[in-house]
């Protein structure tokens, strides 16, 4: 990581940490329609890219319509996260309980893969698998609490926020010559 | 490739192009270092940072992967261990990005082996062992990109070494796994590769990683499913494979010595190892992870000398204990000269074809005094 990259990640980090902070000490209904159009943004941002990158380089890969498959199912959940602001937050608890326990289970998954080679950063993986879980259970146990969404997603951003700076901040094995 | 036929198998192949034994051995040398040369190594002994030719894993995790990174990376990989085979290929109905990234696959009898090759001619004897390295990886590392790429570099469970068996063969499927620390099961079919990670510029995707070390040995027969292939199976056939690449390099190092006039494509020096072609194929041929002994002792028949084991730092004290006008001409300092030289060569034919993948390389102006 190169000085101007590290900096980058770093006030990224503090933004991120920031707005955690703001949502759970100042929740309102805004803050939640706020974070439901962050989420569908970044996962129809991600659908399209998956989708974009299949016609444009995927198709003629073997295999490639994985990729393809993908991109439409995320570009799916995205359409149906932007709907969420209209509906019951239990519907929203339920939904954020499947993403996370089901994104905490394919990052330990990953990590005891990758943990299996010697180079493999797998604790670092095996940790946000963790905590996935952890704010799965979370939105479970607090599923009758008001605001409990925007709490756990707060806290979710809250630790992506410090990974992020500690990782910005961690010792590069080399120096980068010039 | 390995240490076996970068070294070993290039002082023979040096041996039987006319040279002597030290300069087999200067050759030999060379060609690799360039597996050693490294911007960690090129800091410790305050080398040029752009001669690296190579990068050693932990620099590769730590390299960025933006476009700017990416062509650092596409430099040293496609100069040195994936010369493109055809940087104008044609590939119907796909994006120019895609095109890119096809057109740096490696393979043997390009344009720009010809091109690197005749730029050794006339220069030191360090310049001759890149291009022996660069030469022989064409040969192994064919169908492969030196760039990271899914799309092109992704292999899949369609993997299957095969025996010969009569008059056809056997087939047993590859399986791979994903530890470092545990070497090459051959007798088994076990092999280490790299992981699969669904970003098409990670750098688990660059080269032959997800192939693992299969490509690097002279045994291996196998045949899979490339990802850039159109589900078209390839079989790669190494022992015919390496066998080209000996009697090519003793032809190309004929050529630089001046023996031949010019250096052709698909051109092989059979006559060379004619009457010891048995037993270079035995040596080839023989299931084992690394072949050094066995070169070892077909190169000391040769030439009836010792040759000495490599040692990466044996010219290291010279370059350091040398003065900054006196390097140029330090056995590094030529080697770090001519790694530049064809770098840059390289890079400027690549950014020539119109992709810019590896970006271009300045041509700095020496003021005369």
């Amino acid at each position: 990581m190169t000085p101007f990259q590290r900096v980058r990640s770093i006030l990224l980090g503090l933004v991120m940490l920031g707005f955690a902070l703001l949502f759970i000490l100042d929740h309102d209904e805004d803050s939640y329609r706020f974070i439901v159009f962050i989420l569908a943004a970044a996962m129809t941002i991600k659908g399209l890219k998956d989708i974009f990158f299949y016609f444009t380089m995927g198709r003629h890969m073997v295999g490639g319509k994985i990729i393809l498959f993908q991109g439409v199912i995320i570009f799916d959940l995205a359409l149906f996260t932007a709907t969420l602001s209209d509906v019951p937050k239990i519907y929203v608890l339920l939904y954020l309980i499947a993403i996370h326990a089901f994104s905490g289970a394919v990052e330990i998954l990953r990590a005891m893969e990758a943990r299996r080679t010697v180079d493999g950063p797998w604790k670092v993986k095996f940790s946000h698998g963790i905590v996935n879980i952890l704010l799965a259970l979370s939105c479970l146990i607090f599923i009758k609490q008001t605001n409990t969404a925007l709490i756990i997603y707060s806290a979710g951003l809250a630790y992506s926020a410090v990974i992020r700076i500690i990782s910005a901040l961690r010792k590069t094995a080399f120096v980068v010559i010039r | 490739m390995q240490m076996d036929f970068h070294y070993y198998a290039t002082y023979c192949a040096a041996y039987l192009a006319g040279y002597s034994h030290e300069e087999s051995l200067d050759i030999a040398y060379s060609a690799q270092f360039v597996d050693h040369c490294s911007r960690t190594l090129l800091a410790k002994i305050k080398g040029p940072s752009n001669a690296a030719t190579t990068q050693l894993q932990l620099e590769m995790m730590d390299a960025r992967t933006d476009p700017v990174g990416l062509q650092d990376i596409t430099r040293i990989w496609s100069s040195f261990h994936f010369l493109p085979k055809d940087l104008y290929a044609v590939k119907p109905k796909c994006s120019k990005r895609y095109l890119h990234k096809y057109r740096l696959i490696c393979g043997p009898n390009g344009d720009l082996i010809k091109k690197t090759v005749e730029l050794a001619k006339g220069k030191p004897l360090q310049s001759v062992g890149i291009a022996m390295h660069v030469l022989a990886d064409t040969w192994a590392h064919t169908y492969f990109a030196g760039t990271p790429s899914l799309v092109i570099n992704n292999t899949n469970y369609e993997f299957y070494e095969m025996f010969p068996e009569g008059d056809g063969y056997s087939e047993k499927r590859v399986t791979f796994r994903h530890k470092t620390s545990v070497p090459d099961d051959p007798e088994n079919s076990i092999y280490t590769n790299s992981l699969y990670q669904r970003s098409e510029n990670t750098i688990m995707n660059l080269g032959h990683g997800r192939a693992g070390h299969l490509p690097d040995y002279s045994y291996a027969r196998y045949r899979y499913l490339p990802a850039w292939g159109e589900y078209e199976e390839i079989v790669k056939d190494n022992p015919s494979d390496y066998m080209k690449a000996f009697t090519q390099m003793i032809y190309a190092m004929k050529f630089i010595r001046g023996d031949i006039d010019t250096f052709e494509t698909e051109k092989y020096d059979t006559q060379a190892v004619e009457g010891r072609k048995d037993r270079i194929k035995e040596i080839i041929e023989k299931r084992q992870l690394i072949a050094s002994d066995d070169w070892k002792a077909f190169g000391e028949e040769l030439s009836g000398k010792p040759v000495t084991e490599y040692a990466m730092d044996a010219y290291f004290e010279e370059y350091t204990g040398s003065s900054d006008e006196e390097k140029d001409d330090t056995f590094l300092g030529k080697f770090t000269q001519g790694a530049i030289a064809h770098k840059g060569m390289v890079i400027n034919e690549i950014f020539r074809s119109k992709n810019p993948l590896a970006g271009f390389a300045k041509l700095k102006k020496i003021k005369e005094d």
